[in-house]
C-alpha cells in the first residue's frame, strides 16, 4: 500500500502557499515542504520552468477534499531528492537550457538557503542559535542555510554592474546579511514561533476527541443505561463494570482485554453489548486475523453500531457476521429493526454514524450504512489488510 | 394431516418449553431425555420430524440420527443446540441431519424451521452458514471432487446473507431470486456438506467416529 500511496498525490487543502501543489508533492515524497517550494522557485528562473510544472503537477492532482495522512519526513529521501534535482540542474545546463547561470545559481541559493532557515519540520533558526541543545543535523542545516544565503547574494552582486574589489564585496555581503538579520529575524521568529503553537494545538485537538470517543462509547453510555435503570443492583453492577473499565483505561491495563484474535476481540464485544442492553446477539465469523492496528478499530466501530442497534432499532435480537479474507475484513452488524431513513437522521443518531466513520476510516477502512424505514439497519465495515 | 414431531433433549425444563410451543401446531408423538429410548421410540413411530439435541451422554445426537436412519430412512432430523462447535455441528449434519440451529432460535422460527424440514427443505442457522463458509474456504486439494468440494458463488451468496441474520425470504429478495432458489442453493449445500471429501470436513468427522 506504500508504493501505491507514493504514487498518487493531491493538492493540500490547508496550509498552503498557492495551489497547494508544492505542500502536496512534499507530503507525498515525504521532505518538508519548504524545499519543494524551493525547488519549483528553482526551476522558474530557467525560461518559467517551474511555473510549467507546477501547472502540470496541478493537473495531475488527485482533488480529494478530505486531509491525506502526512508521510513522515525522511531525511534520506530528502538528501536523495535534493542530489537528483542538483543532477536535473546540472544536465539543463549541459543541454544548454541554462539561460543565465548567475540568475539560475542565485535564485535557487536564495530559495534553498532561506527554505533552511524556515523549514517548518524542524526547530527554527533563532531557536536553534538560542538553545545549546539543538541536534547537530539542524545545526548544519542552520550554517549550511546562512551560506547559501551569502552565496547567493555574493554570486549576485557580482553579476550585476562592473566587478568591485574584493573588500567592498566581503563589507557588501555582511552589511545584506546582518541586515537580514535585524530586519526579518523578529518576523522569521515569530512565524516559527506560531507554527509550533499551531502544531501543538492539533496534537491537543487529537488528543481530546480520542479521548471523548473514549469516554462517549465507555462512561456515557454506562450513564445512560444507569438513568433508565430502576432496579438498584443492576444499578450498582453497571456502576462497578464502569469503574473497573475506567480504572483500567486510565492506569493502562492491556487495551481490548488481553485478546489477540479479531473473532475473540469481536465477541467480547458482543457479549459486553448483549450484557449492558439485554438484547441477544448472533456473532458469526469466518475466517481470522490478528488483532493488530489495523484491525482494531474495527472493533471499536463494531462495538458502536451494536450499542445503537441495541438502543435505537428495536429489533428483539442483533446479527454481527466477520469474514476474514487475505486482503480485507468485512463486519456487518445487522437488525431487523424499525430502520430509519438515512436523510432524515436526528442529529444526535448522525453523531453516531459520524463517529462510527471517523473511526474506521482514519485507519484506511470504509463504512456502509444501510437502512430504510420497517426494513432493518445494517452497517458494513471494511477493512483492507497490508499483510499478505 | 398435521406433521408428526418427536423431541430429544436431556434437558427437561428446555424439552417441555419446545413442547409448548410446538404443540399448537404441530402433534407432538413424544420425546425422550436419552439417546437408548429415543432410539428404540423414533423407530417404532416414525414420525415426519425428530427434534434433537447435539449434546447428551451416550453418544448424543449423532447416535440418535445413527441408530434411526437405516431402519426410518424417511424420518428428517434437525439438530438443536447450545454449542459453539464446529465439529459438533458439522458432524450431525454429515451423520444426516438436514439442519442445525440453536436454541436461541425465536419460537416462530423454530416452528418455520420444523416445517421446512418436513417437506425436504435443509435449515441453516447463521452459524451453521458461517461454519460452511469456513470450511469451504480457500483452494481445493487437485485429488478430490471438484463439483462437491467446491461451493458456487451464488451458493456463497446465500449463504454469507443467512450467516448475517436474513431469513430464507429476505435472502431471496437481497439476490432478486425466489424462495425456492433459495432453497435449491441450500439443499445443494447440504448435499455437498455430506458427501464432500474435503480434508476439513473429514478430520472434523473421524474425530466424532461417523466416517
Amino acid at each position: 500500500m506504500a508504493a501505491v500511496r507514493s504514487l498518487e498525490f493531491s493538492r493540500r487543502k490547508t496550509n498552503r502557499v498557492m495551489g497547494g501543489v508544492a505542500g502536496g508533492l512534499a507530503d507525498t515524497l515525504g521532505i518538508p515542504d519548504a524545499y519543494v517550494r524551493a525547488a519549483f522557485l528553482t526551476l522558474l528562473m530557467v525560461w518559467g520552468l517551474g511555473g510549467v510544472l507546477y501547472l502540470g503537477f496541478w493537473l495531475m492532482a488527485y482533488d480529494k477534499v478530505e486531509d491525506r495522512d502526512v508521510v513522515a519526513v525522511d531525511n534520506g529521501r530528502g538528501l536523495g531528492l535534493g542530489l537528483a534535482f542538483l543532477g536535473l540542474l546540472l544536465l539543463l545546463e549541459a543541454v544548454g537550457w541554462w539561460p543565465n547561470p548567475a540568475l539560475v545559481l542565485t535564485a535557487g541559493a536564495l530559495a534553498f538557503g532561506t527554505a533552511a532557515l524556515t523549514d517548518s519540520s524542524k526547530p527554527g533558526p533563532l531557536a536553534a542559535l538560542m538553545d545549546p541543545n539543538v541536534d547537530r543535523p539542524s545545526r548544519l542545516r542552520l550554517i549550511l542555510g546562512v551560506a547559501l544565503l551569502f552565496g547567493g547574494l555574493s554570486v549576485f552582486i557580482t553579476s550585476i554592474g562592473p566587478v568591485f574589489e574584493l573588500g567592498v564585496v566581503f563589507l557588501a555581503i555582511v552589511l545584506t546579511g546582518l541586515g537580514i538579520v535585524v530586519g526579518f529575524g523578529p518576523w522569521v521568529r515569530r512565524l516559527i514561533v506560531d507554527l509550533g503553537t499551531e502544531r501543538n494545538e492539533r496534537i491537543r485537538q487529537e488528543e481530546r476527541a480520542e479521548m471523548a470517543t473514549h469516554l462517549h462509547d465507555s462512561v456515557l453510555q454506562t450513564l445512560a443505561l444507569i438513568q433508565r435503570t430502576d432496579d438498584p443492583a443492576r444499578m450498582a453492577i453497571l456502576a462497578r463494570h464502569q469503574e473497573t473499565e475506567l480504572r483500567d483505561w486510565l492506569f493502562g491495563a492491556a487495551p481490548l482485554d488481553g485478546v489477540d484474535l479479531v473473532s475473540t476481540a469481536l465477541k467480547n464485544a458482543a457479549a459486553r453489548v448483549e450484557k449492558d442492553h439485554q438484547v441477544p446477539i448472533d456473532v458469526v465469523t469466518v475466517g481470522d486475523h490478528l488483532l493488530d492496528k489495523e484491525s482494531a478499530p474495527l472493533i471499536g466501530a463494531a462495538s458502536e453500531a451494536m450499542v445503537n442497534a441495541a438502543k435505537h432499532s428495536g429489533a428483539d435480537r442483533l446479527s454481527l457476521y466477520l469474514e476474514a479474507e487475505d486482503e480485507r475484513l468485512t463486519v456487518y452488524v445487522t437488525d431487523q429493526g424499525k430502520g430509519f431513513d438515512l436523510d432524515k437522521v436526528a442529529p444526535d443518531r448522525k453523531g453516531i454514524a459520524q463517529s462510527i466513520k471517523s473511526r474506521v476510516e482514519k485507519a484506511g477502512g470504509t463504512v456502509e450504512i444501510n437502512s430504510e424505514p420497517g426494513d432493518g439497519t445494517e452497517v458494513v465495515l471494511r477493512m483492507p489488510l497490508e499483510s499478505k | 394431516m398435521s406433521i408428526t414431531v418427536y423431541l430429544v433433549d436431556d434437558h427437561r425444563l428446555f424439552l417441555s418449553g419446545v413442547k409448548a410451543e410446538l404443540a399448537e401446531e404441530f402433534r407432538i408423538v413424544g420425546s425422550a431425555f436419552d439417546v437408548d429410548t429415543a432410539i428404540v421410540e423414533i423407530r417404532g413411530l416414525n414420525p415426519d420430524v425428530v427434534l434433537v439435541d447435539v449434546h447428551m451422554p451416550d453418544g448424543g445426537g449423532i447416535a440418535v440420527v445413527e441408530g434411526v436412519t437405516e431402519s426410518n430412512p424417511d424420518v428428517k432430523f434437525l439438530a438443536l443446540s447450545v454449542s459453539d462447535q464446529a465439529e459438533d455441528v458439522i458432524a450431525m449434519i454429515r451423520a444426516g441431519a438436514r439442519g442445525y440451529v440453536t436454541k436461541t432460535i425465536e419460537p416462530p422460527d423454530l416452528a418455520d424451521a420444523v416445517r421446512r424440514i418436513s417437506t425436504g427443505d435443509a435449515v441453516f442457522s447463521p452459524r451453521l452458514a458461517g461454519f460452511v463458509l469456513d470450511a469451504f474456504a480457500g483452494a481445493i486439494p487437485p485429488e478430490e471432487d471438484p463439483e462437491l468440494d467446491q461451493l458456487t458463488l451464488r451458493e456463497k451468496d446465500v449463504l454469507r446473507l443467512i450467516a448475517r441474520g436474513f431469513a430464507y425470504k429476505q435472502v431471496a429478495r437481497k439476490l432478486e431470486i425466489s424462495i425456492k432458489t433459495v432453497e435449491t442453493h441450500v439443499s445443494s449445500v447440504l448435499r455437498k456438506l455430506q458427501l464432500s471429501n474435503r480434508h476439513e470436513l473429514a478430520r472434523w468427522a473421524s474425530k466424532r467416529h461417523i466416517v
